[in-house]
Parts: structure tokens; C-alpha cells; sequence
């Protein structure tokens, strides 16, 4: 299976060219287009994995949909287009045996090397830093698509790094993180609109997104009219 | 210090390589992400009456955020927007930015506040403007692409759409045409630009988005 990531960074559109046989999982609505020797099965869990109600459920509490798409070729030389809905920037990532803890909605696709599943980061972590509380969490070897509002890049943390709320896409598992202040008077932090802070610790890859869409949003909403 | 701005015009973000001692002023807010390094201290933006009143009649943040490294590093920073950022290099000259288009400066830049009047207040652009001013770079940011232009003489830019302009710039505010072409034209009021100099225009209006979003709710 090969990619291509088409139109980076505002309109990101991802298109694979498959032979017989490849398997990619998308999130539901993701696909744009798809030559016709491609079939389509929606199920509630990921391909040959376990679970199935449960996962589709604790699926819907990290933001993702409850279904996931399975597209499988059924002849050579295939090509599926697939994008997320919101403006923004995909990326790659390649797993080999480790896992990927993706920001809730931002899980594009895989292929059928990963397994996916919906971790719990902690109360805390989700009441102070704005973050969802439950994360898609791939696992297994093989391509996952991330998808984000805003360009993503990617950051390879050796030792500490400090985000902000809602700039996190994606971080591997080696990686830890806690809430802490943004500046060193808690007050200060406050007022100075950074407010809380994720601050991570360990070494591996972390992907963040450019811009967020509360930011967007509260300058938005005071110039909507009551509904 | 090295700035790159990145990913323009769609998402244009700052990145910021940090040597140590090394000193970058930022919107409150504008923080992506940061290494360890760095050390971040809340100050009033230009004084405590002045952020206030920026506060309330301008949009603006009533703090800024100072970022010293203490070893090498980066930060990036963003801004709430879809859009471009630029950079204005001042040698002591000042320049006007609209409300929220600062983003970052150099500790050397003086942030302060200028009356931008009632009839600015009227039109939507804030009864106060940003006023920087001294040595180094600043960075602001727009909705949309940003384009600039030499004025000399008179200029007009749709309300919504200015968003730097130099002191020797005059900014009026009228109507587009007549009271009928102005309403049902679709162009409302217009910003009459007057003098000599640089001013700096996005291809988005934020208001305009505001509008056309309460159209489809």
C-alpha cells in the first residue's frame, strides 16, 4: 500500500494506491473517493480484532465515531482518496510494535497491522487541560493517518516539553505527561491566558497542531446571534 | 534568536529558536508548545490602565507573555486565526496595528496604545489601536492572506480588512457610496486611507465570516 499526502497543509487529502488484498480502516465519513474494485464494510471493531458494542461505546466517549469503515481491494491497482472534515493538515506516523495515543478525532485511518482501542488518561488531566479524557490509543506495526485543525509537526521529546491545551494531535507511549502551570506564578499563568499546561517527560515523538479550534471559537461565538 | 514563519498563509505559526538569554514578548494565549527551558512571566500590556482599557474598548489581552530562555530552545506560537502573519522590522519608527493582530515582538519593542476615535469604534475596528514602536521585529497576524500596499494620496479599504498601517497614515471612515449603494451594495462602510505610506490588508474579514455563519444558524 503506498500514500500520498495531497494539498498540505489547509485541505489535506490522503490517497492510497492499493493492490489486492490491502486492508485500511477509516474513520466513518472519511472517504472522498474510491475506484470501484473496493469494498466497503462498516462494523463497530477494528478488522480481526475483539470487542465489538463495547469498543464501538467507549469509541463514542473519545470522540470518534461509533462504526469504523474497513475498504479491502479486490484488484490490483486501487486508489482510495480520504480526508478529514475539518480545514487542517494530515500526517503519517509508522508503528513498529509500539503504541500511538491520538487526541480524540484526530484518528484518520490505519491499516490492518494496527489495532485500536480507547485509553483513559485521567480525570484530572482532562478537567484541567481542556483534552478529552478518553484517547485512541494504536497499537501494533504497521501506517496510521493522523488527521488536525491547523498544520501539524512533529517534536521528538528527550527529556521535557511543555504544550499547550488543545495543541496536542498525537503522542507515542513512552511519553508521559501531567497538568502544570504555564508559568512559574500560578497567577501569572492565569492571566497570561496559557492558563494549564501539558508538560511531558520521557523520550519519543510527539505531534502538535498549529492552531485549535476553542481559540477560533471564542472570538466566533460573541459575534453569533442567539439561535 | 532565528523566527520562521511557517505553514503561511493558511496556518501561518511562528517558530522560535531560542539561544540562552535569548527574550521573545507574546499575546496572552499564543503559546503552542515550548521546551523545557523556557520560563514564562505574565506582564500588563503597556501599563496597568492602559491593558485595562484595551481590555474593555479595544479587544485586546490586558497581559502579555514574556518567554526567556534559559538554554537553548524553541517555542512556537500561533494565533487564533486561519491566516498569515507577517513582520515589521522597526528602527525606532511606530506603526499601528488593528485590534488582534499583534502576535509577538522583540523585548525592545515598545507596546503602547493609541486613540483610534469614535467613528473607528462605530465601524467595528475598536475605539483603540495598537501602537508599536522602537527597535526590532514584530509579528502580527491576519484572517486570510495579508497583502500590502504604497499609498500616496487616497485609499480605500473595505471595513474589516486593515490591519497595519504606518503613523503618516490618516483613517477615515465613510460610506461607500450613497446611502443606497452603500447598504444594498453589499459594501457598507468603507476605511478612507489617506497620506503616504505602507499599509498592510488581509483577504479575509472575520466579520464577514461572523455574518455569513449567523446567515446559515
Amino acid at each position: 500500500m503506498k500514500h500520498e499526502l495531497l494539498c498540505q497543509p489547509a485541505s489535506t487529502a490522503i490517497r492510497f494506491s492499493l493492490e489486492q488484498g490491502d486492508e485500511l480502516t477509516c474513520e466513518v465519513g472519511a472517504m472522498i473517493a474510491m475506484t470501484k474494485g473496493i469494498t466497503v464494510e462498516t462494523t463497530s471493531k477494528s478488522r480481526g480484532g475483539s470487542g465489538g458494542i463495547m469498543k464501538g461505546l467507549k469509541r463514542m466517549f473519545s470522540g470518534e465515531n461509533f462504526f469504523l469503515n474497513h475498504f479491502t481491494a479486490q484488484q490490483p491497482n486501487q486508489s482510495l482518496i480520504i480526508g478529514p472534515t475539518m480545514l487542517g493538515d494530515c500526517t503519517h506516523h509508522a508503528l513498529s510494535g509500539g503504541a500511538m495515543i491520538v487526541q480524540g478525532s484526530s484518528w484518520v485511518a490505519s491499516d490492518s497491522g494496527i489495532q485500536i482501542d480507547t485509553t483513559w488518561q485521567g480525570f484530572s488531566s482532562a478537567f484541567f487541560s481542556g483534552e478529552s479524557m478518553f484517547w485512541v490509543k494504536c497499537s501494533g506495526a504497521g501506517n496510521l493517518f493522523l488527521s488536525s485543525y491547523g498544520a501539524i509537526y512533529s517534536v521528538e521529546v528527550d527529556g521535557e516539553y511543555t504544550v499547550d491545551s488543545g495543541h496536542i494531535v498525537a503522542f507515542e507511549d513512552t511519553l508521559q505527561f501531567r497538568i502544570g502551570k504555564a508559568g512559574k506564578s500560578l497567577i501569572g499563568s492565569f492571566f497570561g491566558g496559557e492558563g494549564l499546561v501539558c508538560k511531558f517527560s520521557g523520550r519519543g515523538t510527539l505531534y502538535c497542531q498549529t492552531h485549535n479550534p476553542p481559540s477560533l471559537g471564542k472570538l466566533l461565538g460573541p459575534k453569533l446571534k442567539p439561535r | 534568536m532565528e523566527v520562521t514563519i511557517r505553514n503561511a498563509p493558511s496556518f501561518a505559526n511562528l517558530l522560535v529558536n531560542l539561544d540562552p538569554g535569548d527574550r521573545i514578548v507574546a499575546e496572552a494565549d499564543a503559546m503552542a508548545s515550548m521546551s523545557s527551558g523556557i520560563e514564562m512571566t505574565t506582564r500588563w500590556n503597556g501599563g496597568v490602565f492602559r491593558a485595562i482599557a484595551r481590555r474593555i474598548f479595544g479587544g485586546e489581552s490586558i497581559f502579555v507573555n514574556e518567554f526567556k530562555s534559559t538554554q537553548s530552545g524553541h517555542i512556537v506560537i500561533t494565533q487564533p486565526f486561519p491566516g498569515d502573519m507577517a513582520c515589521l522590522e522597526l528602527k525606532g519608527n511606530t506603526m499601528f496595528l488593528q485590534p488582534g493582530a499583534y502576535i509577538a515582538s522583540e523585548p525592545q519593542v515598545t507596546l503602547g496604545l493609541g486613540w483610534a476615535g469614535i467613528r473607528s469604534f462605530i465601524s467595528g475596528e475598536g475605539l483603540f489601536r495598537m501602537k508599536v514602536s522602537g527597535y526590532g521585529r514584530v509579528w502580527f497576524g491576519a484572517y486570510g492572506a495579508i497583502f500590502t500596499r504604497q499609498v500616496e494620496g487616497e485609499y480605500i479599504v473595505d471595513t474589516g480588512h486593515l490591519v497595519a498601517y504606518e503613523p503618516t497614515i490618516g483613517i477615515r471612515v465613510g460610506m461607500a457610496g450613497g446611502i443606497f449603494a452603500s447598504f444594498f451594495g453589499g459594501e457598507g462602510l468603507i476605511t478612507r486611507v489617506n497620506g503616504q505610506g505602507k499599509i498592510y490588508m488581509q483577504s479575509r474579514s472575520f466579520e464577514g465570516l461572523a455574518a455569513w455563519t449567523n446567515a446559515h444558524l
